[in-house]
């Protein structure tokens, strides 16, 4: 019962517990990983709330999904960290608080890092997933990002969620 | 109480004897290790079933190890979990049958002999079949009725021989762009042949027809017009399956297997008594159980004194390529005949199954043409890069998602020659790395001949011709050693030889009374063609043997 419980606190807190950040070899604050996720996917993919999808709630759910591997959790926030550290070294301020340009120009310069390829490329898929996944995940609201690209989907469709 | 059979596995390999044998009157139990699902439990959920992966175990509870060998000999050791690979199919009632595509070939008459028509290739263990197309024949068209295979009998110059005219039911309805193909085919002087699937067209065996849902392959299907083992035949007996049972051990004396000792998913052990047992768990599944089944009178491992289970594992060897229709390209009639959904290309090229080059003479393959899968999420990702490699997001990736995915289309094309058995190539189980059930995995050695990369170029390069004639765009191929997981044989060869193969003809165990394995495990070559339908063929062949066995 603890062990669950305990489980169950991770999961909950995994993108609202703060990251710490680093300059250099010094503490330079701390930053909420979903305010930095939801901040990173407007900056990667703006259609998607044009077309009402909210990408980084969706990124809740995954953090919870029984197939999505600890190594991949860690990996997310861990970018999370890194991207911020890297904001830091480039501008003194932590993502959040840049410019549009200021926050574009931190993600090509990661994106040039392997690391940084492979989480943005990890963000994009999970906005992807979001976008054009079934509406029952509630993501997808009325099937907006199929309508988007004339999209039919398979029959017969989900009548619950795989989590 | 005591089965009178025992099949361990409910895929292709296990299903048709289930079928037989109960409907014989036999007291048949299937142990299988996934859960049963029906027609009303399979839907078109992208996120569930082909990027969560639902028919497949977590690799945190279940995995394999895999060992690959390197062009200098060195191997490099993956342990599957970390590298997010593996070799499972289907974990499921009626196992990754449900999932396939139904890409439906029969084996030719040379396969059968490659070694005698062929000759030896270096590093290669080519071996003849311990019988023959003839032999198979009957139950090729058994499949075809009972399982359900729908298609159109056109002649080429590799026909095999047939004991009926045509198949039993009608061809699936196809795309407008198969009349582009065949046009092109006719230009290049190749013999377009219309590829016959394990799906039914409309209502039959008390099964309903196809819906052209646009989502067949990697989901299972809601109609039951796909000849899973599931729909065919298992649904159409009274064998006893029980779900959720991991068989990690089997018993025996000197003669005979004794008991199956299975987990249920309590991590409860029961044991299931039988006269006869077969196993099918799927290639590596099999040797690994017998590997994993050692005692006093097989040390290495069931049926292992000979040292042959887990040897000469073979996959499908060839690889892919594609090319893109594009809408800029296309009048506005045949702009709509690309992008309508739900029909099929169902066109083959078999004209290369067997061929000359440089005065030598090579065993060739199947080329089988289809649009590129409709999953959306897959096909988005695939933008991700611009044509210089660059990562792209915001609106530059929506601007080429857009056009990409709204104006044009892709054809692939999938080569299918065969991947030489070798030393190098087998199965066997992990000193370190166990399961949920604290059994030792299975371990996959890898090699490919390059050989088969020779054959699969050969074959490749055909088909780009073809998507040239048509007009594609961006047309690709990929030809390699990188093994298919869902075609996988080998591991348990059937031959005359005891002291060179596991299985005797029947597909029995020449060391042990009451041992048969019937997946894809007997097969020492795999043809050149998908190998479902003969697991399936050799399946009803062993359960006639096991009818007169037991009557």
């Amino acid at each position: 019962m603890f062990l669950n419980s305990r489980r169950t606190f991770l999961k909950s807190t995994f993108l609202t517990t703060a990251v710490i950040v680093m300059s250099g070899t010094e503490l330079f604050g701390a930053v909420s990983p979903l305010q930095t996720i939801s901040a990173v996917h407007e900056d990667l993919f703006p259609y998607a709330k044009k077309l009402g999808i909210n990408s980084a709630s969706y990124l809740k759910l995954i953090l919870n999904h029984s197939r999505i591997t600890e190594r991949e959790k860690a990996f997310l926030r861990n970018g999370v960290q890194w991207l911020n550290e890297e904001a830091v070294l480039q501008y003194k301020q932590t993502y959040t608080k840049l410019s549009a340009s200021q926050r574009q120009n931190i993600l090509q310069i990661i994106s040039k890092e392997r690391w940084g390829e492979n989480w943005i490329n990890a963000m994009l898929t999970y906005i992807m997933e979001a976008t054009l996944g079934d509406p029952i995940y509630r993501a997808n609201k009325n099937g907006a990002g199929w309508t988007w690209l004339h999209h039919t989907s398979g029959l017969p469709r989900p009548t619950k969620v795989f989590l | 109480m005591t089965y009178d059979i025992c099949i361990i596995g409910s895929g292709a390999g296990g299903s048709p004897i289930a079928y037989e044998l109960s409907n014989a009157g036999f007291n048949v139990v299937v142990l299988e290790k996934g859960k049963d699902y029906k027609e009303e439990d399979f839907n078109k959920d992208e996120l569930a079933v082909c990027r969560r992966d639902m028919f497949t175990p977590p690799l945190k509870e279940e995995q394999h190890v895999i060992n690959q060998r390197n062009e200098d000999g060195t191997v490099t050791r993956f342990v599957g979990s970390e590298y997010s690979w593996n070799f499972w199919n289907g974990s499921m009632v009626g196992g990754s049958s449900n999932l396939m595509s139904g890409y439906f070939h029969r084996m030719k008459p040379n396969d059968f002999k490659l070694k005698s028509v062929y000759g030896n290739i270096n590093g290669a263990n080519v071996v003849d079949w311990p019988i023959s197309y003839e032999d198979l024949e009957p139950y090729y068209a058994k499949v075809e009725k009972v399982v359900g295979v729908s298609g159109k009998i056109v002649k080429h110059k590799f026909s095999e021989p047939r004991s009926t005219l045509n198949f039993p039911y009608s061809p699936l309805e196809v795309n407008g762009v198969t009349k582009w193909f065949d046009s092109a085919c006719t230009k290049l002087g190749y013999e377009s042949m219309p590829t016959p699937r394990a799906i039914l067209p409309h209502a039959a065996l008390d099964r309903d027809g196809c819906s052209y849902s646009n989502f067949c392959g990697s989901y299972g299907c809601a109609t039951g017009a796909k000849g899973s083992a599931r729909a065919a035949l298992l649904q159409k007996c009274s064998a006893k399956i029980i779900t959720e049972a991991f068989v990690y051990k089997l018993d025996s004396n000197d003669k005979k297997v004794t008991h199956a000792h299975y987990y249920d998913r309590d991590k409860t052990s029961h044991v299931i008594s039988a006269k006869i047992f077969v196993l099918a768990a799927q290639a590596i599944e099999s040797s690994r159980l017998l590997l994993n089944s050692k005692n006093k009178n097989f040390p290495n491992g069931l049926a292992n004194n000979s040292g042959q289970v887990g040897k000469n594992l073979i996959f499908s060897a060839g690889g892919a390529g594609e090319g893109r229709f594009t809408f800029e390209n296309l009048s506005e009639e045949q702009q709509k005949e690309l992008i309508q959904a739900g029909l099929f290309i169902n066109r083959s090229l078999q004209d290369w199954y067997d061929y000359e080059k440089g005065g030598k003479k090579y065993k060739g393959g199947t080329i089988d043409f289809l649009f590129e899968h409709a999953n959306i999420i897959s096909r988005a990702k695939r933008e991700f890069y611009n044509d210089e490699g660059k990562l792209i997001w915001g609106e530059e990736l929506q601007k080429k998602i857009y056009k990409t995915l709204t104006t044009s289309r892709v054809l692939t094309f999938e080569v299918f020659n065969d991947w030489l058995p070798t030393d190098y190539c087998f199965v066997s189980v992990d000193a370190e790395v166990k399961d949920k059930f604290n059994m030792p995995v299975g371990v996959i050695n890898l090699y490919g001949h390059p050989h088969d990369i020779k054959v699969g170029t050969h074959l490749a390069k055909k088909a780009v011709k073809v998507l040239q004639v048509m007009g594609a765009t961006e047309i690709s191929m990929s030809i390699s050693s990188s093994p298919p997981p869902n075609l996988v044989a080998g591991g348990c060869r059937f031959g005359e030889n005891s002291e060179m193969s596991v299985l005797d003809r029947n597909c029995k165990a020449h060391e042990l009374d009451n041992l048969y394995v019937t997946d894809a495990s007997f097969m020492p070559t795999g043809g050149s063609v998908p190998y479902t339908w003969t697991i399936y063929a050799n399946s009803f062949r062993v359960a006639e043997h096991l009818l007169s066995v037991l009557s």
